[in-house]
């Protein structure tokens, strides 16, 4: 499944690019994560709850950025798996200054490609974009909190 | 597949029910069309099941004075068949003809679907449209907060843990009003791919007064406020209409999978606004 869009950050493209690699900061914007366990220079394991619309469980995953070129992008890639599924994702992330705003918001685009896998994917197909959807929306709203702290 | 174990109670009135429910930990099972075959698939595994459906004053529709209330394990054939509905509040008994099949009809419940939350109910459109409210309560508090601020994204509501809709509120139409759901189902699941509710009133030849919910567009419900906008003080011709319904899914980042891309859910969304609205046009006094 492809997904794509873009969220604007309250923050210098400097400091947005620093959020976003740094595991603390990542462990609170991703839903249900407490923390990262670094294993390797930018490659983390996590365990993540999850509970959407009385689906809930337990995955353990992991996060790892590559190719990294602050400030302007640097590629993600997360992967997880629980009793109900497994999930892997790799997205380039994009900064830019909004120039409306002069050097106060950062527009992050990310573009990238999920796989969904396990029972999940077989019963909630129906669900799985809007939900997916929904988890990104997610992390970028706790990004601009983390941004504006 | 067969469930996780859990532990089941089935409490008898609702304060008790609210009890049980206060740790926030137990699930609470209404009419179970959702909850169960999670259960079974074991995509939810709950330690702990608290079945509504033995409370008898959740199970209510009456009427009070303007308003008619919806007790929360009503079920859908039971909204559906009920003649003060019919008579007083006919968008919603229409709607609940739209759901699923007779077995969840007969199953499922009014609030479960409403605290399930998902994108694609029949329901919340027309809750939208309706400007209903619903009543939260837990053992601690009671509060009544409109529905367009209960559905808060996918499969995700106002509802704090520990908390359960009482019930839902709509009011008592005049019989000036003239509404109408529209839907395209999903076959397999009867789901909306998109699903419209619309409400309007005339006065001396003018559209007075428009609501619009949708559903199953977005990863939320909503009200479509700018098609409300343009149909007001139109005399509502099928041109007006044709305008006001083309702004439907504008702005709207619409859901895409493969029953339905992205552009031909909005086309979908553009068509079945107008007749809803002209449905509802049509029935107006």
């Amino acid at each position: 499944m492809k997904i794509s869009g873009s969220y604007i950050v309250p923050a210098t493209r400097e400091r947005t690019y620093q959020l976003l690699q740094d595991p603390a900061v990542l462990a609170r914007c991703m839903p249900g994560t407490d923390h990262l366990d670094k294993v390797a220079e930018d490659e983390y394991e996590m365990k993540m709850k999850m509970a959407i619309a009385s689906i809930g469980g337990l995955f353990t995953g992991k996060v790892r950025l590559t190719d990294q070129n602050p400030p302007e992008n640097f590629r993600l890639l997360v992967e997880g798996t629980g009793k109900i599924g497994f999930l892997k994702g790799e997205g380039l992330l994009h900064l830019s200054g909004s120039p409306e705003s002069g050097e106060t918001q950062t527009e992050v685009k990310y573009e990238g490609d999920v796989q969904v896998g396990g029972t999940i994917a077989s019963v909630g197909q129906r669900l799985l974009d809007t939900t997916s959807k929904m988890i990104i929306k997610k992390f970028f709203e706790k990004l601009a909190e983390a941004a504006v702290e | 597949m067969i469930a996780q174990n859990f532990e089941y109670s089935a409490p008898s009135n609702l304060r008790e029910a609210l009890q049980l429910l206060g740790n926030g930990e137990a699930k609470p099972l209404a009419g179970g069309m959702s909850l169960i075959p999670l259960m079974k698939l074991r995509l939810a595994t709950p330690e702990q099941i608290v079945d509504l459906g033995r409370i008898a004053d959740l199970n209510y529709i009456r009427r009070d004075n303007n308003l008619i209330r919806i007790g929360a394990t009503t079920t859908h054939y039971e909204v559906q068949s009920s003649s003060l509905l019919r008579a007083s509040c006919p968008l919603l008994a229409e709607t609940a003809d739209h759901i699923g099949d007779i077995q969840v009809r007969n199953r499922g419940t009014i609030g479960g679907s409403v605290a399930h939350a998902d994108p694609a109910a029949d329901y919340p459109a027309s809750l939208l449209a309706l400007e209903a409210r619903v009543v939260l309560v837990s053992v601690k508090s009671e509060r009544k907060i409109p529905i367009a601020d209960f559905f808060v994204d996918t499969f995700t509501t106002a509802l704090e843990p520990g908390e359960l809709i009482r019930e839902v509120i709509v009011p008592v139409e005049d019989q000036s009003t003239g509404t109408s759901y529209q839907k395209v189902l999903q076959p397999a699941s009867g789901f909306a791919i998109v699903g419209i509710a619309a409400r309007l009133r005339q006065s001396a030849g003018k559209i007075t007064f428009a609501r619009v919910g949708v559903t199953g567009l977005a990863g939320k419900p909503y009200r479509a406020t700018n098609v409300e906008q343009a149909l007001e003080g139109t005399t509502g011709a099928p041109a007006d209409i044709q305008k006001a319904a083309a702004q439907v899914a504008e702005g709207v980042e619409a859901n895409s999978d493969l029953h339905a891309s992205e552009s031909y859910r909005k086309h979908l969304a553009r068509i079945y606004t107008m007749r809803a609205l002209a449905v509802a046009s049509s029935r107006t006094a």
